[in-house]
């Protein structure tokens, strides 16, 4: 398991970056943390020409609380999550769901960025971010875009980012009076890919009401699953748990497949019972955060 | 309780631990001091095809690569063929690369040597091979179908192995049982998957014609004998060194054909050759095991008694009789073993080890017996479910008292000593059995939650010696071990053992002993072990026999060392005969009066040929060889008993608790006995809720990471309280039974034991017990009408 040959380009720079991005385009991986990554190199599943390495572009790499919103680089490690107060603190969801990817040196060196633009449809990240309703910053040659998660995800890991374009950052919202949030998966073992996964964010008003909900999916679908009826239903009723059974039934149109670890029967299953406790959970915590 | 002498029975800490769990551990992978060439292979990617050509020469251009094999350059070598001495066996051939046609995917079909791994995986990219399809035999049923396509055409009917034997009047019973229960349990086919995987350096020195392997093994002495006979060599010309081992588990204790090529290419090319086995090469390849199905029939009394029983029983031995122990290994194992400590006088088998276009199989800890006792524990259970009676009391009814032994059971094992009733009974009251009856009972039956609890009473074999193997027909396994052993002249001690360490811990439990018979502190005494360059040759470690063989070996040269040494101290101390002396605390002692001498003042004696040492000693100095074949087989005994909590939501149990009692006689060393016990029951909840190596229709492997074939972490398994009864092996030395795969052997059987019975508990349990291993969740929701009927595999 050794990698096919590949030259090895580290820029010091985003300009750097994108400038060797351009003249190379899609003889080019770009490594960020490595953990997928990697494994496909040595498995020669992925044989690029060129690595470029963007662990040393400084401005890939920050965390700060500005205007409302949380914004990460696409660098920040998934245990900064966990481990940085601000983000912690203003964003728990994505404490919640990284604390269930992979295992503490996966943590260590996996990136936000990567994560995403992996897009692989039982990762935890993907799914949490378009239940937050994140919005991604591109960089390319023609400028910055910003992208909703929601729509950066467009196939079996295939995503809205072009050969010359890199995901620099993403800006999250923040908990204010009212926010509740919930992670909740099955894997196997506590690491492995989600058998199943529900990410929620959503915020009550003081009379008990949704103000806003959202919901997706992680390991269900070819991508992470947006359950938009469920959070258009929910919009606006009292959030009781009749309303979150009434909720559930209308949580169709994923479709997951079966493998060696759950049947396709086995991951609906799961859908519809983490959907229901996740929801609950998220309004638990909203109603105390009032 | 644990019986101390000297330093035995004491948890001393272990030697190794300082230089190990600081990463100064010296692996196969950091032996470079050779600078060795690296080894590539390109394997199979067909279960099974017809090899028409191997195209090699634009590999062979490749810049850095130094040479490309194929099947016909190893033509000069003797294939491997793996004797057994029973009747019904066939045996094949294997080639170390596949000539005419390749039998499981990852055979190896040509071998690349390079600068470097990169360079020689890039070159195996650029090797053609010319294949014609054949048809794959993936399970046990299509291989048995008449006109299924052969594995071998040398095996007929792709059967391996079959054996049969009646013991007692099994018709008989069965005519006159007042019940007969029938039940088929299934095990999966599994991988020991040790955390260093295997790997092999060979140097060949054509000045002093030696070749040197370097080899992750468990048996170096039998691969020094075999490689000797295969390449045609003078056995003092070879040496095989196991360095230090990252887990072995049985998967070590096999000769693979990559122990052929690197050596064979170290003296084709005259260059040291290196390969190390990465992870999807070690689940493609290394043996599998446990692929058991046991098709059971019980003629039972009304009061739960077992008056007879029937087994047949089908072992998926892949596409190899692996080597020493053969495709009957498991075959074998399951079908003598299963009667445990339950009195069933008559009995009867029919197992069968089929060719498949598979791995080939072979040992993994506790070999047949998870998956023996896996179904006869499981039995136990639904006949106690059937009858209304607890689990606990059907085993008692059943069970051999210590009054009844020693006793031979009908096929003619004899158990010398146990505590089968009293280990139980100590399961029972240490996991407070009643009152978690009674927790559970007060669960509604149509509640989210159910508590169950699962026992698994067996015995496990042990430390089997030349004539255990003899009885199974293992030609190539002695069954004894020896340690040279030298009491240097300043009074330390040196070992040299045919054993080999993979985690067992034997440079602190060797020294324990030596240490006890003579004397002095285990601090002073070194181990040597894995090196047939300065060990005897012997077996090596696997099966539970360490302890029992190469701790026997230790006992006796002490004992012999310290014969000489008193002699020798005796002409020091007015003559005196050496039943005056004692030995102790670094001196030898007159009894009773004030003369002494210290131990390193004899030692040097010993060692001074003029000055009186001979005069006492035809042959100076205080070395020794002492061999050590044990009484025929060894039984320990123990029962494993864990509570569960199912999720009937979810499908996930979590455990509530865990009892291990064991016996294994003396104790050497309590602590690491703990740990082998706790790292068995590990492995063994893995085989019962995780672990499935999964082949698809057309035999590729789908499970070729440690990504899918899914071993415990520590989050997975549960504090284990674990606790001894000391019942001395009357006939082994120093009282010892071997241990080593209890842990493995007991937890399958008692973690589905307990699903079940938690399974039980709910109203909306099916009636259908499971009896199949991996438990999945879904596997437990299913059995609960939460999820649907789905396929016809019997889950």
């Amino acid at each position: 398991m050794k990698s096919a040959p590949f030259e090895y380009l580290v820029p010091a720079s985003l300009a750097e970056a994108l400038e060797t991005l351009a003249g190379h385009q899609d003889e080019t991986k770009v490594l960020a943390g490595g953990q997928s990554l990697v494994p496909l190199l040595k498995l020669r599943l992925a044989r690029p020409r060129y690595l470029l390495d963007i662990n040393r572009v400084p401005e890939l790499s920050y965390l700060e609380l500005k205007d409302g919103r949380l914004h990460l680089g696409a660098l920040t490690r998934h245990s900064a999550l966990g481990r940085e107060p601000s983000a912690r603190g203003s964003c728990p969801l994505l404490a919640e769901a990284a604390a269930r990817i992979g295992h503490t040196a996966i943590r260590n060196r996996g990136t936000v960025g990567g994560s995403l633009c992996h897009a692989d449809p039982a990762a935890e990240l993907p799914a949490a971010m378009i239940a937050l309703g994140a919005e991604l910053k591109i960089d390319g040659p023609g400028g910055t875009r910003l992208v909703p998660a929601a729509g950066f995800f467009q196939g079996f890991m295939t995503v809205d980012l072009q050969p010359d374009e890199i995901l620099a950052g993403l800006s999250v919202p923040v908990a204010g009076p009212g926010t509740g949030w919930s992670y909740l998966e099955v894997s196997r073992r506590h690491g492995d890919f989600a058998i199943a996964g529900v990410a929620v964010w959503l915020s009550l008003d003081d009379k008990g009401l949704f103000r806003q909900v959202g919901i997706a999916l992680a390991g269900v679908d070819d991508r992470p699953w947006k359950a938009r009826a469920c959070e258009d239903f929910l919009v606006g009723k009292e959030a009781k748990e009749e309303v979150i059974a009434a909720a559930r039934e209308q949580l169709a149109g994923f479709d997951p497949t079966g493998d060696i670890h759950a049947s396709r029967e086995y991951r609906e299953l799961m859908a519809g019972e983490l959907f229901v406790q996740a929801l609950r959970q998220a309004v638990e915590r909203a109603a105390n955060n009032l | 309780m644990t019986q101390v002498t000297g330093y035995i029975g004491r948890s001393v800490k272990r030697k190794e631990d300082a230089r190990l769990l600081r990463g100064e551990g010296r692996y196969l992978d950091d032996l470079n001091h050779l600078k060795p060439k690296q080894v590539a292979f390109w394997r199979s990617p067909y279960a099974h095809a017809r090899i028409k050509a191997v195209r090699t020469a634009e590999a062979r251009e490749l810049p850095g690569v130094i040479a490309v094999f194929t099947g016909e350059d190893f033509a000069p070598v003797k294939p491997l063929v793996t004797e057994i001495q029973l009747e019904g066996y066939v045996a094949k051939p294997q080639d170390p690369v596949a000539r005419d046609k390749a039998s499981h995917a990852g055979e190896i079909v040509a071998v690349v040597v390079a600068e470097d791994r990169y360079i020689a995986e890039d070159a195996l990219e650029l090797i053609e091979v010319d294949f014609e399809p054949l048809p794959a035999v993936v399970d046990v049923d299509a291989a048995l179908a008449e006109g299924s396509s052969l594995v071998h055409t040398e095996v007929p009917g792709n059967i391996y192995y079959r054996g049969r034997r009646v013991f007692g009047e099994v018709e008989a019973a069965f005519a006159k049982a007042e019940l007969v229960f029938r039940e088929t349990f299934r095990t999966s086919r599994i991988a020991g998957t040790p955390l260093e995987a295997r790997g092999c350096l060979a140097e060949y020195d054509p000045y002093q014609d030696v070749l040197t392997v370097w080899s992750s093994t468990q048996i170096p002495s039998i691969l020094h004998l075999k490689l000797a006979e295969i390449f045609g060599m003078h056995e003092n010309g070879i040496r095989i060194i196991a360095p230090d081992m990252g887990g072995g588990f049985g998967i070590k204790a096999q000769i693979y054909p990559e122990e052929i090529i690197i050596p064979f290419l170290a003296r084709a090319l005259r260059l040291p050759v290196k390969w190390v086995q990465d992870r999807r090469e070690d689940l493609l390849t290394g043996v599998h095991a446990r692929d058991h199905r046991y098709e059971l029939e019980a003629a039972v009394t009304r009061e739960g008694v077992l008056t007879a029983l029937r087994l047949r029983m089908l072992t998926d031995a892949g596409a190899f009789s692996s080597f020493p122990f053969g495709c009957t290994l498991e075959a074998t194992g399951g079908a003598r073993m299963i009667l445990g400590p339950y009195k069933i006088r008559n009995y009867e088998y029919d197992t069968i080890a089929v060719a498949t276009n598979k791995a080939p199989a072979g040992a993994y800890r506790g070999v047949a017996q998870p998956s023996c006792f896996f179904a006869i524990e499981g039995l136990m259970d639904i006949i106690a479910g059937k009858l209304g009676l607890d689990p606990a009391e059907i085993r008692r009814r059943n069970m051999l008292s210590s009054a009844e032994l020693p006793y031979t059971n009908p096929i003619g094992i004899h158990f010398d000593s146990g505590s089968y009733g009293e280990s139980l009974e100590k399961a029972l009251q240490s996991a407070r059995y009643a009152e978690v009856r009674g927790e559970q009972s007060r669960i509604p039956a149509d509640a989210g939650r159910q508590i169950g609890i699962g026992l698994a009473c067996y015995t496990e074999i042990s430390g089997i010696s030349s004539k255990g193997y003899q009885s199974r027909g293992v030609a190539d396994v002695p069954g004894y071990d020896s340690v040279r052993m030298r009491m240097d002249p300043s009074g330390t001690v040196a070992i040299y053992t045919t054993l080999t360490s993979q985690g067992q811990g034997h440079w602190t439990t060797f020294a324990q002993i030596a240490a006890t018979e003579l004397g002095i502190e285990p601090d002073q005494v070194r181990v040597v072990d894995g090196d047939t360059g300065l060990a005897p040759l012997g077996t090596g470690t696997f099966a539970s026999r360490a302890s029992i063989t190469g701790g026997g070996a230790v006992f006796r040269a002490a004992r012999e060392i310290k014969r000489i040494l008193l002699r020798v101290a005796g002409g020091m101390l007015d003559d005196l005969p050496p039943e005056e002396l004692e030995l102790g605390e670094g001196f030898v002692r007159a009894r009773g009066r004030k003369l002494k001498v210290t131990l390193r003042e004899a030692a040097r004696k010993a060692y001074e040929i003029r000055s009186g040492g001979s005069e006492t000693r035809e042959i100076p100095g205080l070395e020794v060889i002492a061999y050590y074949d044990p009484p025929p087989s060894n039984w320990s005994n123990a029962v494993h008993l864990a509570v569960v909590e199912l999720n009937l939501v979810t499908g996930f149990p979590r455990f509530l608790d865990y009892v291990v009692v064991s016996d294994c006689g003396n104790l050497i060393n309590p602590m690491i006995v703990d740990g082998q016990i706790q790292g068995g029951a590990a492995q063994g909840i893995g085989e019962a809720l995780l672990e499935a190596l999964e082949y698809d229709p057309g035999g590729q492997l789908l499970t070729a990471s440690w990504g899918d074939y899914l071993i415990p972490t520590a989050l997975d398994v549960p504090e284990m309280k674990i606790e001894h009864i000391t019942t001395p092996c009357p006939s082994t030395e120093g009282g010892v039974k071997g241990m080593g795969e209890g842990g493995a052997i007991g937890a399958l059987p008692a973690v589905v034991n307990a699903v079940n019975d938690a399974l039980r508990r709910s109203r909306c349990w099916t009636g259908v017990p499971i009896t199949r291993a991996p438990v999945k969740p879904e596997d437990i929701l299913r059995r609960v009408g939460a999820v649907g009927a789905e396929g016809g595999d019997g889950r």
